[in-house]
């Protein structure tokens, strides 16, 4: 039979609605316990991030690994003692000098720059299921870390630190949708809004619609009064592709990011601005091309019968 | 009886939110994830009267606007939880021939959770929440089916021994 209902049921229903709108009304007005709360449960929840991080790490590439273990069942069976501890042992190894990789390259650009940083391991992803970019860093309020402060990695801007915690902080990706960061372009200084678009590539707005944009042109953080939320000089991308329409208001181009979002390990916190503006020196420099090697080849011509004779 | 059964339906919505949230986001599944918590509380629900299924609603929604990775005011998610707990249940209570097939409830969960992040994606548009273009909500909310749809399955079962544990019933799956 189907349920009906009852006067208490509806009564309750409602009771439960009214207090989830009271809570949405006291968060939006700012109320610091609302804040409260949540700072705890992250505090409550760190120890066991770190400890799912530690855990995870060496299977988070299970899905990729099994794609492309090929070998048969068989194989795989007869192996699969040894082959899992020199997995685990390989996938340390791997971690560690991809992590070390990294912290060498974010050192490398905070040292040319003269960012005073904070380095930081990535402890959680956040779920996409809440349609947010998001990071947890393994350092927080403890180690000098502040909301507003720019954070990259070795390859350029990763995003911004949005909520800090006694230990751990929440650090907003440069692809979320709400993301917005005032950007220049090397060499022109041209300057614009750059916004976040939920994956890889951004969407920059120029502000001067009389200068153009090319494709391969590197974009720089224009950076903020103070250094916060954005310190200057940090590399964000590089144009992909340009939209010249001669009815846009404004000149758009897409830009995809330097860093891949998906694969961070270590980032750096800048918790101290440089007091000179690096201007362009952060730009990354072009690849150059492998020249191919050429093979020159040439024949001997073969003792003929009559020159033997 | 109520306060007993939520001492024993606590610990195990703690269980599951602590896993969601120091492991299964780690995992960097493709194609968006799941939430743990949110299959947990639709089954739950889908067991439960209209009542529990709304209570169950609000606490597990109270809980993942706590969570780090989420981005609207607190009361959000608890606004869609207590709204999707109670719908799940009033479709699932009382109907035998709905609850005598696991299928069912496996199917209901999937919708739910499809259209729980839909209800989500509304009110954060009407709260001034950005979410990204229509495709990428489309494909978080596809992704989340597809995983959902594999575990909720795997699950069922687990949860609903819990439930009946909690609940004293013998109406398991």
């Amino acid at each position: 039979m189907r349920y009906g209902g009852d006067n208490r049921g509806r009564l309750l229903l409602i009771g439960l609605i009214v207090t989830a709108l009271f809570l949405i009304t006291l968060d939006l007005r700012g109320v610091s316990v609302i804040n409260g709360v949540r700072n705890t449960t992250q505090s409550a929840l760190s120890p066991f991030q770190k400890a799912g991080s530690w855990v995870i790490s060496p299977f988070r590439n299970f899905f990729s690994d099994v794609t492309h273990l090929g070998r048969t069942r068989n194989q795989i069976e007869k192996l699969t003692a040894e082959n899992e501890r020199l997995r685990l042992a390989l996938q340390n190894r791997k971690n560690a000098d991809i992590e070390l990789e990294q912290l060498k390259g974010v050192l490398d650009l905070a040292g040319k720059a003269e960012y005073k940083v904070v380095s930081a391991k990535v402890i959680s992803q956040g779920s996409s299921t809440s349609f947010t970019s998001t990071i947890t860093i393994d350092a927080g309020r403890t180690s000098g870390i502040r909301p507003n402060m720019t954070v990259i990695s070795g390859f350029g801007l990763v995003g911004v630190v949005k909520t800090v915690y006694s230990g751990s902080a929440l650090v907003e990706l440069a692809s979320d949708p709400s993301f917005k960061v005032g950007a220049r372009i090397a060499g022109t200084q041209q300057i614009g809004i750059l916004s976040g678009q939920g994956s890889r590539k951004a969407l920059l707005q120029l502000l001067d619609n009389t200068t153009a944009v090319k494709v391969g042109d590197v974009i720089l953080a224009r950076g903020s009064s103070n250094g916060r939320p954005f310190v200057p000089g940090v590399p964000i991308g590089e144009v992909t592709a340009v939209d010249n329409s001669a009815s846009a208001v404004t000149q758009t181009a897409e830009v995809k990011f330097y860093v891949n979002f998906s694969t961070i390990g270590v980032v750096s916190v800048v918790v101290r601005a440089p007091e000179i503006d690096p201007r362009d020196a952060l730009v990354p420099p072009k690849p150059v091309p492998t020249p191919l090697p050429t093979v020159t080849i040439t024949a001997t011509p073969s003792p003929t019968a009559s020159a033997q004779e | 009886m109520i306060s007993r059964r939520f001492f024993f339906a606590f610990p195990i919505f703690i269980f599951f939110y602590i896993a969601q949230e120091a492991f299964i986001v780690q995992l960097r599944l493709p194609f968006a994830g799941f939430s743990l918590l949110l299959i947990l509380t639709l089954i739950w629900a889908a067991m439960s009267t209209p009542e529990i299924g709304a209570l169950t609603g609000f606490g597990a929604g109270l809980l993942m606007d706590l969570s780090q990775t989420t981005s609207g005011p607190m009361g959000h998610w608890t606004l869609v939880m207590i709204l999707a707990g109670f719908l799940i249940s009033f479709l699932s209570y009382g109907d035998d021939h709905l609850r005598a097939n696991p299928l069912n409830i496996v199917f209901l969960v999937i919708i739910g959770v499809v259209a729980s992040q839909v209800s989500y994606v509304i009110l954060g548009f009407l709260l001034g929440e950005n979410f990204g273009g229509f495709s990428r909500i489309i494909f978080i909310c596809l992704g989340t089916a597809f995983w959902s749809a594999i575990v909720t399955p795997l699950i069922l079962p687990i949860v609903s021994r819990l439930h009946a544990a909690v609940f004293g019933t013998a109406s398991r799956i």
